[in-house]
């Protein structure tokens, strides 16, 4: 019983000289054993009253639980706190355990006590609980919920695309289900969620070499380090991974600029007003940023145009292997968005220079954030006539 | 008593006629006391304003405006008589020999007003029968759902989103591009000044009050126009028309109407009055760029650093490319305008801060892509654009364009498109080498002249074969030109479907005819504040639908369950949850940003205030840096020379801006010594569109002996006898029609007008019934577009060119015909 | 009041009223065809053809019933029917009241212009008196109350139900006050000659019956 008196001896010292850790573990641990036994105590807390009776929920997300499907429906089976916020393996719930005795600091600090702090601190909640979901790969919805049983032929033909596709790649749930059981927090800052809830917020571990496509409209830097911003790199852009360092890649864009002004408009081809990036004026004009090759003039405006290749830096998330999901989601925006006024022109119309003035001229009554919208604008624009040339 | 006698002869006959068919049966108390709760004020909103009311017995009986509309209008007087109004569509009805003969059927009836009552049933499989039959046939070029109309306020029963939904799931079909309003102004600006312009949002009105010493209103009456909007309007723009009007008054702002009429917005401002001849701006415009130039008042560092071709278009402004220099001489001779005048035009304009501000009429005539081609160069010379207060919109006369902008988000509407992986029922695209999409204003030529190839926006169009064509919520016989063409068109067809709430003049030359309720029979949400997007309103169902009317979304929910798709159609939601949806949809996309309560509380209060917006300057950020905020044009800049456009060798829309004569002109041009008059159709004072026309009573509040008014010069009136209130016949080559004179001077000589959206309503020449089905047939209430031009702009635009239109009137001698546009109050005059 | 509901003319008027009822508010179809036509149906009509105010009329329809031995025949009577009565153009004439009674447009042109011409006045009236009688307009008729059929039914019940006086004044102050002008106005459109006969033995039907109530009041 020795480590038990070193515990009692640790926790008769004054707290301020003990780390939120050790506080923490220490009172889950004598939490439990006030309680009566080990296994008896995992138990016991293992249930709502348990979680309620420290937890202050009454009042917000217990309440809002209520409200929801996994509480209430026609199979009466119901989901209670634990069953999604306690893993059902042993160590991970112990771990779990240990984790939410740092709410007791929360309740003895008062952090959330009134409706109006919890609010504040829901996203932050929200996004550690999103966290360990996808962690687990979101396994305790997968205690009930299995890919393997579902009967794709009762969803719409949408759900079932999407579905099989998280299916596929054994997705975490909560990557496009949030906000389900419980309030979804203001997200109000998080840039396009619904279109990164699409296509995800980038690949893990980027290769030297290897193309990607930016997922959003990205800062892009002068090296690895500074936070000095150097310009952007338009959505759904295709970039070449150069070098990695940290959270940073050095990446090149291949494309085209018009000779006027600092020429710091990168264009997706010659003579194509599709943006791809877009620099600083003194980026542009920092030697080993742009290479400059062959020039034409364009016969449509007169204006000269130079084949360009940039180097820059940007940060590793949201680039994409394959730009397709970007496209699916900018096709189903464009359907749903812009035929809420009238019928939407086929994305072969017009050709790509005309589709900006049409596009930027009909979009007072649309709702799409600036990501989303320059993803419209560059899907169509490269499923115009200038692409396709099948059809009108 | 004698007289009696039969009587007592059918007494202790066994005979009980029809027994079981009263059309009276025991009052169900539970029903009256459940029709007698919710009395209190309901929401709801139009074009014409939000507004509210309050119902007694079961029947609408009071409409006051929405609390939050300072300038309601007064026709919200009219909806009231929209809704009970005589001429609804109060059964699902088929055309007798379509019933009888289907697709064979004689078409040279059509129009002549031979229906018959079937049930929605019979209605909605006969229309699914034809749609079988025509996309089995000929596929989908022989279909034609894409001609649509304007918006109906709502975003759930949006009545052309839940029609294309609905067909577009059982085939493919015909669509159209642009639109009859700004046709040639949203296909030429793109390629100038990078965006339609038309329908964005313009500088804040906050903005050009402060900073604007000159306003020009071009063929602009933002007083009259800005009564009705796009989504539920609440008029904040006369607010600052208001504050303009003092400035006015003070001298602090100089408001110059360039038009051949005095407008409202001109008697309302008290401002001054440019009088040039119809059809004649471009070279006006000419004339003031010429005298710039020549004065060295352009400003040549803002054309070189933000435009392209200035040095393309000065050798034809100064006549070398073709001998004509546009001298402000040269100009005088065609638009009547003094060369002193245009000379002091162009120093006012680049003197100090000018706003234009355009109108959409003087595009919707020949060659209708020039004076918006050209407005746009004359702002870059003054150097203005991009400036508060200076610059050019073509937008502030348009649903409260030019009142800031919330910021917040709109709610989403009903899927007018088919959910990704949904496939029609005739799976087949197909078009046989025609086109599938058509200018919007080129359908009759298609129906006439299958096949034909023509030159559109740089493309060519293959006319397609329609043989069928379905219209929802939509009046083509008001918007389309030429009636009499029409009819020829009309009769190449196989089978017409309508659906709408009134019988417009659509639905008589139909074959079948669906009644729509109208918006204020259901539930939905909308806008409202247009442009300005201030809020969202609960639209609350007013009444249940009339007659035997239904909801689009309820019409098409059937329709689609014939097909087996109804759970496709519908997504599995019923109203109530389309309405959740979109509602918690909104709210989702403001959170952090725009509180918004419940979707219960929401609809309770009737709704949900978004708050002022910023002032902003439209091309601000063009002017601020054009490399990184370049225009949508071809280079980016503006463009006063399109390479593009010039390489279309387009001999009516050459590569800058170009005074072209017209097919018809008056005051001198072509044409004129046959029919000396021109007849302006601009959007009516008392209707959007032909949209309230029907309302009986408030139309009564502006007929001239029961017909539409034509508004005509007193020495005009003179010369031809006509005096106020005389009824006036109207003609040209193309057809004719009744009008009720009123003498003003506000009209210029050679100059009338007559507002479009007077609902067409032919009679034969002894005004018999019989006639109005036939060609020539004179329209008995006064239809505009009997007469006009059926034409396009140019092969760049292919628009409407209503505006290009003589005419000749007279005072009518004949025997005045009863009004056969609408039903109403039964005249008998025996 | 009693008295009236055992009398049995007052049945046998409840029943003409009744049947002129069905008539305006539905097209024939066959199952009507077959009850208009069939012996009794034939005695009926004989009946009523004694009346030599009436006879002329009855003998059209008559002869126009025997007419309808095709589902064509019968479509295009109900076409007759619904020019005359739904689509409601300047060229029909339309059922209702109120568009006999209120005052036309132009003479109002002083007002706002928002006064309905449909379920106004006219019909909140008669919504009054169907519910005094416990009465309402059946949902399988989606037509305001003052529409002609209504206010015939109406007739019908209150033959059985109210004292001739009452009778005289209500048919006196809410139907033969319009009744002659939609029938001018139906001898003035129809295309066909059943709707005609039908309007035209209605009036003379009312007008008699009108005669008949003054002298037993």
């Amino acid at each position: 019983m020795r480590w038990l008196l070193n515990i009692w001896r640790t926790l008769n010292k004054p707290t301020q000289y003990l780390t939120l850790g050790s506080v923490s573990v220490s009172a889950f641990i004598m939490g439990i054993i006030f309680w009566g036994g080990f296994n008896t105590a995992l138990q016991a807390t293992n249930t709502e009253e348990f979680c309620i009776s420290c937890h202050s929920m009454e009042s917000m997300p217990y309440k809002e639980l209520q409200e929801t499907v996994h509480w209430s429906n026609h199979s009466g089976v119901r989901a209670t706190c634990p069953d999604c916020h306690v893993p059902h393996d042993w160590s991970r719930k112990i771990g779990r355990k240990i984790e939410a005795s740092h709410d007791m600091w929360g309740w003895l600090l008062q952090t959330v006590n009134t409706p109006e702090k919890f609010e504040d601190k829901r996203l932050e909640m929200a996004s550690r609980e999103w966290k360990r979901f996808d962690r687990d790969n979101s396994l305790a919805c997968k205690n009930c919920h299995n890919y393997d049983s579902m009967k794709w032929d009762s969803m719409s033909k949408l759900a079932q695309k999407q579905m099989k596709r998280a299916a596929k790649l054994d997705q975490s749930c909560v990557d496009c289900h949030k906000g389900i059981a419980h309030k979804l927090p203001d997200m109000g800052t998080a840039r396009a969620p619904e279109l990164i809830a699409e296509v995800g917020s980038g690949v893990n571990g980027l290769e030297v070499d290897q193309t990607y496509f930016s997922a959003l409209t990205k800062p892009v830097y002068f090296n690895e380090k500074t936070d000095v911003e150097a310009g952007t790199l338009n959505i759904a852009t295709k970039v070449k991974v150069l070098a990695l360092k940290g959270n940073r890649a050095k990446i090149g864009i291949s494309g085209w600029r018009k000779k006027i002004g600092a020429g710091r408009v990168i264009y997706y081809d010659f003579g194509l007003n599709i943006l791809s990036a877009q620099l600083t004026k003194d980026a542009a004009l920092e030697e080993g940023v742009i290479s400059t090759f062959e020039e034409k003039e364009d016969p449509m405006t007169g204006l000269k145009w130079q084949r360009v290749e940039t180097v820059i830096w940007t940060d590793t998330d949201y680039l994409l292997n394959d730009l397709q999901p970007l496209w699916d989601y900018a096709r189903s925006t464009y359907s749903t968005s812009c035929s809420v006024c009238h019928t939407q022109p086929d994305e072969s119309h017009f050709d790509a220079n005309t589709w900006p003035g049409m596009f930027q001229g009909m979009i007072a009554f649309v709702n799409m954030d600036q990501d989303t919208q320059a993803l419209v604008q560059k899907y169509l624009q490269e499923h115009s006539s200038t692409f396709n040339k099948s059809a009108h | 008593m004698k007289r009696r006698d039969f009587l007592k002869g059918l007494v202790g006959t066994s005979y009980v006629v029809l027994s079981g068919s009263s059309v009276l049966a025991p009052l169900n108390a539970l029903a009256a006391s459940a029709a007698k709760t919710n009395e209190g004020w309901l929401t709801t909103g139009s074009h014409f304003g939000a507004f509210k009311m309050k119902r007694k017995n079961g029947v609408i009986d009071q409409v006051i405006p929405f609390e939050r509309d300072k300038y309601p209008t007064d026709m919200i007087n009219g909806v009231k008589g929209l809704v009970y109004n005589p001429s609804r569509v109060r059964y699902p009805m088929v055309r007798l020999d379509f019933l009888l003969k289907g697709h064979k059927s004689d078409t040279t009836q059509r129009g002549d007003f031979r229906f018959v009552r079937v049930t929605w049933d019979k209605a909605l499989s006969l229309f699914k029968d034809s749609l079988d039959e025509v996309q089995t046939k000929y596929g989908p070029s022989g279909l034609h759902a894409g001609q649509t109309g304007w918006r109906a306020t709502g975003q759930l029963h949006s009545s052309t989103s839940h029609m294309q939904r609905a067909v577009g799931m059982h085939g493919n079909f015909v669509k159209k591009v642009g639109d009859y309003s700004t046709g040639a102004g949203q296909t030429i600006l793109p390629y100038i000044l990078g965006s339609t312009e038309v329908y964005a949002q313009g500088t804040s009105w906050p903005l050009i009050l402060e900073h604007s010493k000159t306003i020009i209103l071009w063929s602009n009456d933002p007083y009259k126009n800005l009564q009705v909007g796009w989504n539920a309007e609440t008029h904040e723009s006369y607010a600052y028309l208001a504050q303009l009007k003092e400035k006015v008054a003070k001298g602090e702002i100089r408001v110059i109407s360039i038009d051949p009429v005095v407008t409202k917005t001109q008697q309302y401002l008290g401002c001054e009055q440019l009088y040039v001849n119809p059809q004649t701006d471009v070279a006006l415009m000419l004339g003031i760029a010429h005298e710039m130039v020549a004065k060295n008042l352009h400003y040549t560092q803002f054309i070189e650093g933000y435009s392209l071709g200035f040095d393309k278009f000065l050798p034809y402004l100064q006549g070398e490319t073709d001998g004509v220099e546009k001298t402000p001489e040269w100009a005088a001779e065609i638009t009547g305008v003094s060369a002193e005048i245009i000379r002091d035009l162009a120093k006012v304009m680049t003197k100090g801060r000018t706003q234009m501000l355009m109108g959409w009429c003087i595009q919707r005539q020949q060659h209708g892509e020039q004076p918006y081609w050209m407005a746009a160069v004359l702002a870059t010379m003054t150097g203005q654009i991009g400036l508060p207060g200076g610059g050019i919109s073509y937008g502030h006369h348009y649903s409260s364009i030019g009142v800031p902008s919330s910021g917040a988000a709109a709610p989403g509407a009903f899927p007018r498109n088919l959910d990704e992986d949904q496939k029609p029922l005739f799976d087949n695209n197909d078009f046989k080498g025609t086109s599938s999409t058509i200018p919007v204003a080129r359908w009759i030529d298609a129906i006439l002249e299958p096949g034909k190839t023509i030159d559109s926006n740089g493309s060519k169009v293959t006319f397609p074969d329609i043989k069928m064509m379905v219209f929802s919520g939509n009046n083509p016989w008001n918007h389309h030109q030429d009636r009499n063409r029409m009819k020829q068109a009309f009769q190449k067809l196989e089978c017409v479907v309508t659906i709408d709430m009134n019988w417009t003049a659509t639905c008589r030359f139909s074959d079948i005819v669906l009644p729509a309720c109208t918006t204020f029979e259901r539930n939905d949400i909308d806008v409202y504040g247009s442009y300005a997007n201030r809020g969202v309103l609960a639209m609350q169902k007013m009444v249940e639908p009339l007659f035997d009317s239904l909801s689009d979304f309820e019409i098409f929910t059937r329709f689609a369950r014939l097909m087996g798709k109804e759970k496709e159609y519908t997504r599995g939601m019923t109203e109530r949850d389309w309405l959740n949806k979109l509602y918690t949809d909104c709210k989702n996309a403001n959170a952090g940003k725009f509180e918004m309560p419940e979707f219960d509380e929401f609809w309770k209060e009737g709704y949900v205030h978004f708050g002022e917006g910023k002032p902003w300057t439209r091309h601000a950020a063009f002017r601020e840096d054009p490399e990184i905020n370049p225009l949508g044009t071809p280079s980016g800049l503006i463009e006063i020379y399109s390479r593009k456009i010039a390489q279309y060798q387009y001999d009516d829309c050459p590569g800058h801006p170009t005074w072209m004569e017209k097919s018809e002109r008056s005051h001198g041009g072509p044409g004129s010594d046959k029919f000396p008059v021109w007849m302006q159709s601009c959007h009516p004072d008392k209707r959007l569109h032909s949209q309230m026309c029907e309302s009986e009573e408030f139309r009564g509040t502006y007929t001239v002996k029961d017909r539409e008014p034509v508004y005509l010069n007193p020495e005009d009136a003179k010369a031809r006898g006509i005096n106020a209130g005389d009824v006036v016949r109207v003609f040209n080559g193309r057809g004719q029609l009744l009008a009720g004179a009123v003498v003003s001077d506000n009209f210029p000589k050679g100059v009338i007008r007559i507002h479009e959206g007077a609902w067409y309503g032919p009679v034969g020449e002894d005004g018999s019934k019989e006639g109005g089905a036939e060609i020539g047939a004179l329209c008995s209430y006064g239809d505009p577009n009997t007469l006009t031009q059926d034409i396009g702009t140019s092969k760049l635009a292919q628009a409407c060119s209503a505006y290009t239109c003589l005419v000749e009137f007279e005072k009518y001698k004949g025997k005045v015909p009863a009004v056969s546009s609408f039903s109403g109050p039964v005249e008998i005059t025996l | 009041m009693s008295a009236a509901t055992t009398n049995p003319v007052n049945q046998v008027r409840s029943t003409i009223y009744q049947l002129l009822s069905s008539l305006f508010a539905k097209e024939v179809d066959h199952k009507t065809l077959h009850e208009l036509t069939c012996t009794q149906a034939q005695e009926f009509w004989s009946q009523l053809a004694n009346e030599p105010d009436f006879k002329a009329d009855v003998d059209v329809l008559v002869a126009e019933l025997a007419k309808l031995n095709s589902d064509k025949a019968l479509l295009e009577l109900a076409a007759d029917y619904c020019g005359l009565f739904l689509v409601g153009t300047k060229h029909s004439a339309s059922p209702y009241a109120s568009l006999y009674l209120n005052k036309s447009s132009s003479d109002k042109a002083a007002t706002k212009g928002n006064e309905p011409l449909l379920f106004g006045q006219q019909h909140q009236q008669m919504t009054q008196f169907l519910k005094q009688s416990q009465l309402q307009v059946q949902s399988e008729f989606p037509e305001p109350a003052d529409h002609l059929a209504v206010i015939l039914a109406y007739v019908a019940h209150i033959s059985m139900h109210s004292s001739h006086q009452e009778q005289l004044l209500f048919i006196r102050d809410y139907l033969a006050n319009w009744l002659p002008k939609l029938v001018a106005k139906v001898a003035k459109v129809d295309t066909g000659k059943f709707y005609i006969a039908l309007a035209q033995l209605t009036l003379a039907w009312v007008e008699s019956d009108i005669e008949w109530l003054a002298s037993e009041s």
